[in-house]
């Protein structure tokens, strides 16, 4: 098999409140191979949509990556990094993490873009649509045209861009060619008119039209990896088909591999190659859809998908998983398996840290029931909650 | 059949702008916005009727205005055979005991500084409930139903001094429920129950929801936009669109074979959670919904439908019919711009061969052949002098289907789906669009 073009070690993400350490994102790892769509699905609260900012470098005080390696193939990166910081570089791999931060953010476009749940809170609502896309357009060409300037100084950001954007207007920073480019974007995301709906500001687009827009925004540097965050989420179920038929022709069109975060059992089916489950900041099972689907080893992958409605066969009864999503406070996570309290497979085995276990080389899960097969001997015995 | 529970005749609700006083003295002419357009139907005691429809249909403005929470502009609604717009405050506060409402959010319907035993007791409060407490104190007694209560819900009682921010959103949604059950209702309006939880919550609430059902005999509207739920737990479903009841039927009758096209593609896109799901290519409505300030003429799903009708005269399949019907929308909504056509086709504005292709180009998404084609170029060629409105003077004479002109209505059988493709079949009555109108002057 081809290397993947994204290989996830470790990574955790912690943010500092006042009430303590929330270890919103614990130890997490994984690939996305070249081309394919990596889904991540789990509840609110799980951690799916920190992991995903984690990745793209987007965290945000008072959270902050903790540890682990992000390891980005990039040939041309490694080469150059090589001499300089040898930890960085493994092959034609590149720890993100441990690169200058200046090269870090001119990734952000070419090789790593993001598009969000909320389209109409993602847009700036005083700035033409067009030229929002148009502005994504001309950060890239200006780096291209001038790499070392941009990956060691910000662009058309900072209090000497504040103090210009002041008294030249805004416009000035998008050039013609990068209008025209966004024209084009907005035509390839399938939007009708897209000259004319360039010119509009984003109050004037329905929540779908808004959607492609910020697709196109997010496809202006090239990137070889899109990451999706709850893409359809807000949107009805016909429009949620075209924005997932838009995303898999692209995908296909323009080679590039995307990183799927939705609560939507339904969409990572749909769309995905291998999927990872989420649970408390950990994933607890990962593996190719038909393995995770078709069976689960983790109590709570099994819960999750008997707790979603069968639109083809409504069953009498859904079996939902018991009690609530836990507090990820750290003071309040308890040393064992996180899911013990709501699990209803288990053991005293559980009440330890659990760790990853491999299953066939593509199929793993942080479950004790990997080993050894459930015993009620060794159940645990469960709290009564007050909730059920 | 026993007589409904609610009966439902044209319910109408019409939201009006630029109504003011002032808008009158400026004589600009009222806008309507029709959120919900003349819908009828019932509701048996005992069973669950599903609402479904994408955002913006109308369905939650239905649930609140035959609840009286809105007044209606339009129509009827009888609970228990007495009707509910015409009932005075005595009445209607009787009826408001026999019908309940739990909302979509679980954190906004909840006041913050009340403790969950009075949000529970607040509506015996209000109703001076009970007329007879015994030997305890009216306040005690409203105390100890609102324990019962809770723990029928299935939280704890000892919860009751708790204030709502301490609740997680599964739990709130059961306190809300706790809330209308107070005053021992017939019917509770269910508007979007389990939309904010998540999926493992959910369905505990969908369960619990069914569990009350059984037990104490109620009867639900349950409006929702997830179709799984709604198969899940719905006995007969509506499926609305635009202000309209497109298709009303029994649940699995209308799953397994739905008649509406709007109801078909529903059903069609819904993203199944199984591995047959994957890499399925869907064929996606094209288009968002036509805003209600202006919706189309006749069907109201006409400009999406992927099956809409051609006039009897044309022979034309339905892909080519189809992409000259959106040439047409385009040009009703203003997404033709002859500027851009000759830009690209010819800056120079002379070559009018090129300008009419470069239109085709992009604007039909289909092969047109024969007269058709002909027919669309010479429309077309219209445009190329900017005249927009004879190049829709030419597409109309040759391609107004049958769904434009008249607004079909819903039938009186037990599955009725108001389309023109089940005419003749003596389920669907035929409303003439013209005397249809409403009293607005904005269409």
């Amino acid at each position: 098999m081809a290397d993947p073009i994204l290989k996830i070690r470790d990574l955790s993400t912690s943010f500092f409140t006042e009430e303590g350490k929330v270890n919103a994102v614990d130890s997490v790892t994984f690939d996305v191979e070249d081309g394919e769509i990596f889904g991540i699905v789990g509840e609110s609260g799980s951690g799916k949509s920190v992991t995903a900012l984690s990745v793209i470098d987007l965290i945000d005080s008072p959270g902050r990556v903790t540890g682990g390696e992000v390891w980005y193939r990039n040939a041309d990166l490694a080469e150059e990094f090589r001499g300089s910081r040898p930890e960085a570089v493994d092959g034609d791999f590149v720890d993100v993490r441990r690169l200058p931060k200046g090269v870090r953010r001119s990734l952000r476009g070419p090789s790593f873009s993001m598009i969000f749940q909320d389209a109409m809170s993602s847009f700036n609502p005083s700035i033409t649509v067009g030229e929002q896309i148009a502005e994504a357009v001309e950060v890239q060409r200006r780096a291209r045209a001038n790499p070392r300037r941009t990956r060691s100084r910000t662009q058309g950001y900072g209090l000497g861009s504040a103090i210009l954007d002041t008294f030249l207007p805004n416009r000035d920073y998008v050039s013609n060619e990068s209008m025209d480019r966004a024209v084009e974007l907005l035509d390839q995301v399938g939007i009708p008119d897209p000259e004319d709906r360039a010119e509009e500001y984003p109050h004037q687009f329905s929540g779908g039209m808004l959607q492609r827009a910020m697709i196109a925004q997010a496809l202006a540097g090239e990137p070889d990896i899109l990451v999706a965050d709850e893409p359809t989420t807000a949107l009805d179920v016909t429009i949620q088909a075209q924005i997932l038929n838009l995303l898999r022709d692209l995908q296909e069109q323009e080679g590039m591999s995307i990183l799927m975060i939705t609560h939507n059992l339904g969409v990572i089916a749909r769309m995905c190659d291998r999927v990872g489950v989420m649970y408390a900041g950990e994933i607890v099972e990962r593996g190719p859809l038909g393995d995770i689907f078709e069976n689960p080893v983790h109590p709570y992958t099994q819960g999750l998908l008997g707790s979603v409605p069968d639109i083809d066969d409504p069953s009498d009864r859904l079996e939902p998983i018991t009690g609530n999503v836990p507090s990820l406070l750290e003071s309040e996570m308890p040393d064992a398996c996180y899911f013990a309290d709501r699990c209803p497979k288990a053991m005293t085995d559980c009440m330890t840290r659990i760790p990853e276990y491999d299953l066939d080389g593509r199929h793993s899960v942080r479950c004790v029931l990997a080993e050894r097969e459930y015993d009620e001997a060794d159940a645990l015995e469960q709290e009564v909650m007050a909730d059920d | 059949m026993t007589d409904p529970l609610l009966s439902v005749r044209d319910l109408q609700k019409y939201y009006y702008e630029q109504d003011t006083f002032v808008d009158t003295l400026l004589g600009r002419e009222r806008q309507s916005v029709k959120a919900v357009d003349g819908i009828s139907f019932d509701i048996e005691p005992g069973e669950t009727l599903g609402l479904v429809g994408e955002s913006g249909c109308g369905k939650s403005t239905t649930g609140e205005t035959l609840l009286r929470l809105r007044e209606a502009t339009g129509g009827a609604v009888e609970f228990d055979g007495e009707n509910v717009f015409e009932m005075g405050s005595d009445e209607l506060k009787a009826f408001r005991k026999d019908a309940q409402i739990v909302f979509q959010d679980p954190f906004s319907s909840l006041d913050p500084r009340m403790t969950i035993g009075d949000i529970i007791a607040e509506p015996l409060r209000i109703h001076d409930m009970p007329t007879d407490p015994g030997d305890k104190s009216k306040r005690e007694w409203r105390r100890d139903k609102a324990s019962e209560l809770l723990e029928r819900v299935g939280l704890s009682a000892t919860q009751l001094d708790r204030y709502p921010h301490e609740f997680s959103g599964g739990q709130r949604q059961r306190i809300g429920v706790a809330r209308a059950l107070a005053l021992e209702p017939e019917f509770i309006v269910l508007d979007e129950p389990v939309s904010a939880l998540d999926v493992s919550v959910q369905a505990q609430v969908l369960n619990l929801l069914d569990d009350l059902q059984t037990e104490l005999g109620l009867t639900y509207l349950f409006i929702a936009h997830d179709l799984s739920v709604v198969r899940h737990i719905c006995d007969r479903v509506a499926v609305m669109y635009l202000g309209n009841i497109v298709e009303l039927g029994p649940t699995d009758e209308l799953f397994e074979s739905p008649k509406h096209p709007y109801t078909e593609a529903l059903l069609e896109s819904v993203p199944r959670p199984s591995t047959r799901e994957q890499g399925r290519r869907v064929d996606a409505l094209s288009g968002d919904v036509p805003s209600p300030r202006n919706p189309p003429s006749g069907c109201r799903f006409r400009t999406r439908c992927p099956k809409v009708i051609p006039p009897d005269d044309l022979d034309i399949d339905q892909e080519a019919y189809r992409a000259v019907m959106d040439l047409r929308d385009a040009l009703v909504v203003g997404d033709v711009n002859p500027d851009h056509i000759w830009e690209t086709a010819d800056p120079e504005r002379v070559d009018e061969e090129a300008f009419i292709e470069e239109a085709r180009a992009r604007h039909v998404d289909a092969e047109l052949r024969g007269d058709v084609a002909s027919v669309v170029d010479t429309a077309l060629g219209h445009l190329v002098d900017g005249d927009v409105e004879q190049t829709q003077t030419v597409l109309r004479e040759t391609f107004e289907s049958p769904c434009e002109t008249r607004r079909p209505g819903v039938g009186d059988t037990t599955h009725p789906a108001a389309c023109h493709l089940y005419e003749g079949s003596d389920e669907v009555e035929v409303i003439e669009t013209t005397a249809d109108a409403p009293v607005s002057a904005d269409d």
